[in-house]
């Protein structure tokens, strides 16, 4: 899709990271849980939420309703997942910090 | 406890946030907050406030695009369908609300009208913005006098004193003069002397003439166009032509200006140089003397108060002898409705009948609207089935209530037509009622005024209805349970009480106002007005008066005639020149001044308390004075006649002192009064006839005139007539307020009377069932009139009180005044409930009378 805004900001990174590894599973809370998690600190949910929303206009997630909830005061959770623009996306950022990784000289910072 | 988030800002998310995030945003919410609630409710309720208020942001929030414009058209169509048909149904509710807001919107409209006329005045000149008449506070022993009329010679100083002052012009009274063209034609017109710069200060567009030089010359004379017609038949190539004024002075005629619109506080027919006054009128160089007005414009953005501040003490140094006068700038259009002054203080004027008929046309809407709430309310048990099944198939509240205010809306438009229609055929008895000269003029803002009024009086008379119809609970509406609740029946009789409340203030008002203008105008005011004419001393009148007088006194029906030198209506003339003996400094007070001839006081038929009045008998009357009881009171002196006193440097003996008499409107007290014999400046003759020979002595007094004063038109006037005509504003209140109080007693009443048949008609199956146990058709009729009773009462009760405290008011703006006697509003009471019971008897008598079966056959 020429013309697309492909760029991937650090936090979206991030979220579409976590919404990969949890194929099928990923949803609101889960995301904040598990990047409060990673990053040890305190991340708010309008944060993943606009990041999730992004990333869904982008083409990288796409989303579906989950089944009805007891908790939650009823409300279904929406589960999101990669699509293949999204993984590739992913491939290509992986892909090029490793080059870059391993260009560094070998230093010893002793 | 059961854990739920804050409701309050649950309910904020869901009204702002798109319809497809919220769910996924509130379920998310909700888990992280069921989360804390483990730990420490409090934190989680103030978390889940906190996140919600991080999504108010665009992004997330709903498009304002929330009705579509096609939907609209077809439910207005649909709207609009609906309510003809139940303007069709309810014929009788329909009517009766057409009527009363049509003659609602009818009032408001003339009142309109007379407001915008009145606002208008003196508003046409193009440098309004900064236009002022120059004016002055005088401090003297009784309080601070205000006076239009400046020294001659101030506005030529002013404006050569200060740049701030673009024009500055002098213009004097307008007087009546005769004009002739030809020996055998001359015409009365009222003409005023004004200074260069008079058309460039005020607006009155010159036809011919340059108006920078118009008035160079002492013996130019500027005509209006109409006089122009008059006099030439025409208002070409007349520059230059010959006017002859009083049959004596010849004028040329340099320019022709625009006749003086209607809405003009002065009107004149021709001006004259003011040079040829100051020429002819020693004391018009005189700075001690005032008289003529003074008028400026002050250059584009100069600050008033700063200029005020800077002429405030521009005048006394030239004041030798005069007393200090402190100069002040006074708006020129604001002069018409806000003329009073007391002592130093602007306090009103015509402005107070501005703001209270604009009252009253706010009230008569209110009243109107009001029938419409009653009726549609009290109607509500007709209409409760349409509101059920609508709601049922699911109409919103907001859709129902829509339906309602389109109905409102479509009858105060109905009735706008009718009311146009009504203001058409009524606007010229009202111009004659007035004294204006109003029409229905189309333009832009006037309409859009109007239709404005009528928007926001359909949407006025609609909300009530529309939010309690569509309130309805559909259930207990298709079960037919309404039960209507305490404190809407109270609501209906609140707005009941409110209507009669207002007509009783106004019929109160009305008595009020009537008796007042009454007692003024039959006051004793200390001399007969009755049969007295004046005219004033012209020609060979002016020149030879005594001449004139005699002769008229020949004729059988004349009593008396004397010249005199005031118009008996109205403050004229003062001096505060006089001195005594025991008079301190600050004793300074304004005599009236009055120039009199010899019998002057036996034709006004004044008594004397003490003393003589001037008489040829005694020679040395030319240095004699007469003050009234209330100079001679304030003066201190005992035993008054016989005495000398100063006035303006000339010893004065005192002969006589006069009862007490008017001299102005009864608005004011009588003030102390100083009349000299000085015969060449009484201006005027007036004459006492005999009331039973009017006619013929009137016709033999105007051919003397002709023949004694040949080419001049004797124009003379009746003092009782100027006289009522000094009241013409109350007078003009008095009927105005009359014709209101009317119309607003009969709206209430028409609304009372659907009230009262609506619920005759409910009960129709409670009065069946009493007549069959017996109850009289009297007892009927009582027990159907006995709620409106109560509410006719408790208006009452309500409006006493307030209309005394507004007629209080009122009255206190004269210095002789009525008392207000406990029966004026025990009439007013009265004759509402008089009113209400026959509104209400005419519906309740018919339901009384209704055969019984026919009643209880009646289903529903």
């Amino acid at each position: 899709m020429p013309g697309q805004n492909h760029s991937l900001g650090e936090f979206e990174e991030l979220v579409l990271l976590i919404v990969a590894a949890h194929h099928n599973e990923a949803y609101g809370v889960l995301i904040l849980e598990n990047l409060e998690e990673k990053l040890q600190k305190k991340v708010n949910i309008s944060a993943v939420h606009v990041a999730l929303k992004r990333l869904e206009d982008k083409g990288f997630v796409r989303s579906r309703f989950g089944g009805i909830t007891h908790d939650r005061g009823g409300r279904r959770k929406k589960l999101y997942s990669i699509t293949a623009l999204g993984k590739k996306v992913l491939d290509k950022q992986y892909a090029l910090r490793t080059s870059l990784y391993q260009q560094i000289p070998k230093i010893s910072f002793g | 406890m059961k854990k739920s988030p804050p409701k309050r800002a649950l309910q904020f998310l869901r009204w702002f946030c798109r319809e497809d995030y919220v769910e996924e945003i509130e379920g998310d919410l909700t888990e992280i907050f069921e989360k804390q609630y483990e730990v420490s409710p409090r934190a989680a309720r103030l978390r889940f406030a906190l996140n919600v208020i991080r999504y108010f942001r665009p992004a997330f929030m709903k498009s304002f695009k929330f009705f579509n414009p096609f939907a609209m058209g077809v439910l207005l169509r649909h709207n609009l369908i609906l309510s003809l048909r139940s303007f069709m149904r309810y014929r009788m509710s329909f009517f009766i609300n057409l009527c009363s807001l049509s003659v609602g919107l009818a009032c408001a409209l003339l009142i309109y009208l007379w407001v915008g006329d009145e606002l208008s005045v003196d508003k046409f000149h193009e440098k309004d913005r900064n236009l002022y008449q120059v004016m002055y506070n005088q401090e003297l022993a009784n309080g601070i006098v205000t006076n239009g009329k400046t020294p001659g010679l101030l506005a030529a100083e002013l404006a050569a004193e200060f740049p701030e002052i673009e024009y500055a012009t002098t213009a004097t009274w307008v007087e009546p003069r005769t004009l002739s063209v030809r020996d055998d034609y001359a015409i009365k017109a009222g003409g005023r002397y004004v200074s260069k710069d008079f058309f460039n200060t005020f607006t009155h567009p010159l036809l011919e003439g340059d108006k920078d030089h118009v008035i160079d010359d002492v013996s130019s004379i500027v005509l209006s166009e109409s006089l122009c017609m008059r006099l030439f038949n025409t208002t070409t190539d007349v520059i230059g032509k010959q006017v002859v004024l009083d049959h004596e002075a010849p004028y040329q005629v340099t320019g022709i200006f625009k006749d003086v619109p209607p809405n003009s506080s002065w009107k004149f027919d021709f001006v004259m140089a003011y040079e040829r006054f100051e020429k002819e009128n020693d004391w018009a160089r005189d700075w001690n003397s005032v008289g003529p007005y003074t008028y400026i414009v002050t250059r584009e953005g100069v600050d008033i108060d700063l200029l005020n501040k800077k002429i405030v003490d521009f005048a006394t140094p030239h004041r030798k002898e005069g007393k200090e006068i402190s100069l002040f700038l006074a708006r020129y259009s604001d002069n018409y409705l806000y003329g009073h002054y007391e002592n130093g203080r602007a306090t009103g004027g015509r402005i107070d009948y501005v703001i209270l008929f604009s009252i009253i046309a706010v009230f008569i809407l209110v009243i109107a609207c009001i029938n419409f709430m009653n009726l549609s309310t009290a109607r509500a048990t007709r209409r409760l089935k349409e509101i059920g099944v609508k709601k049922t198939l699911g109409a919103s509240r907001k859709a129902l209530a829509f339906q309602y205010l389109t109905e409102a809306i479509l009858v105060s438009f109905f009735s706008l037509l009718v009311a146009v229609a009504l203001v058409w055929a009524l606007l010229p008895s009202f111009n004659v009622l007035t004294g204006k000269d109003m029409s229905l003029r189309f333009d832009p803002s006037a309409v859009l005024a109007v239709l404005g009024v009528t928007l926001l009086t359909g949407i006025f008379a609609g909300s009530y209805p529309a939010l309690y119809l569509s309130g309805f609970n559909p259930v207990a509406v298709l079960k037919g349970k309404l039960r209507i609740s305490v404190g809407e029946a109270l609501a209906r009789k609140g707005l009941v009480v409110f209507q009669f409340a207002i007509s009783v203030v106004l019929i109160a008002s009305v008595l009020i106002v009537f008796r007042q203008t009454q007692y003024v105008q039959n006051r004793n005011i200390g001399y007969d007005r009755d049969n007295l004419i004046f005219f004033l001393k012209e020609g060979r009148a002016l020149t030879n008066p005594e001449a004139l007088i005699t002769e008229m006194k020949k004729i059988p029906g004349v009593i008396n005639a004397a010249g005199l030198g005031h118009n008996l209506l109205a403050h004229t003339m003062g001096t505060e020149d006089v001195h005594w003996e025991g008079k301190m400094p600050g004793d300074e007070i304004l005599f009236e001044y009055m120039f009199a001839d010899y019998g002057m006081i036996e034709t006004l038929g004044l008594e004397m308390k003490e003393g003589r009045a001037f008489s040829r008998d005694f020679v040395g009357d030319t240095t004699a004075v007469i003050f009234n009881e209330t100079a001679i009171e304030y003066m201190g002196l005992s035993d008054p006649v016989g005495r000398i006193i100063m006035e303006s440097g000339q010893p004065l003996q005192i002969i006589g002192v006069v009862k007490d008499f008017n001299f102005t409107s009864l608005h004011d007290g009588v003030k102390p009064l100083f009349v000299k014999l000085w015969p060449r400046y009484a201006w005027n003759i007036v004459a006492r006839i005999d009331g039973s020979r009017q006619r013929e002595t009137l016709r033999a007094i105007e051919d003397l005139y002709k023949s004694f004063n040949p080419g001049f038109v004797m124009d003379y006037k009746f003092l009782d007539q100027e006289y009522q005509a000094l009241y013409a504003a109350e007078q003009r209140v008095s009927t105005l307020s009359r014709y209101f109080a009317g119309i607003a007693i009969l709206i209430s009443s028409m609304g009372l009377f659907g009230v009262a048949s609506f619920t005759a008609e409910r009960r129709m199956k409670e009065i069946g069932i009493r007549k069959i146990l017996g109850s009289t058709s009297w007892g009927i009729v009582v027990l159907l009139t006995s709620d409106f009773t109560k509410m006719v009462l408790v208006a009452v009760a309500i409006a006493l009180p307030v209309s005394y405290i507004i007629s209080d008011r009122w009255l206190d703006s004269f210095a002789y005044r009525i008392k207000l006697e406990w029966w004026y509003f025990a009439v007013a009471g009265v004759a509402a409930l008089l009113i209400a019971w026959f509104t209400v008897g005419l519906q309740t008598v018919k339901a009384a009378a209704v055969s019984m079966t026919r009643c209880l056959r009646m289903n529903e």
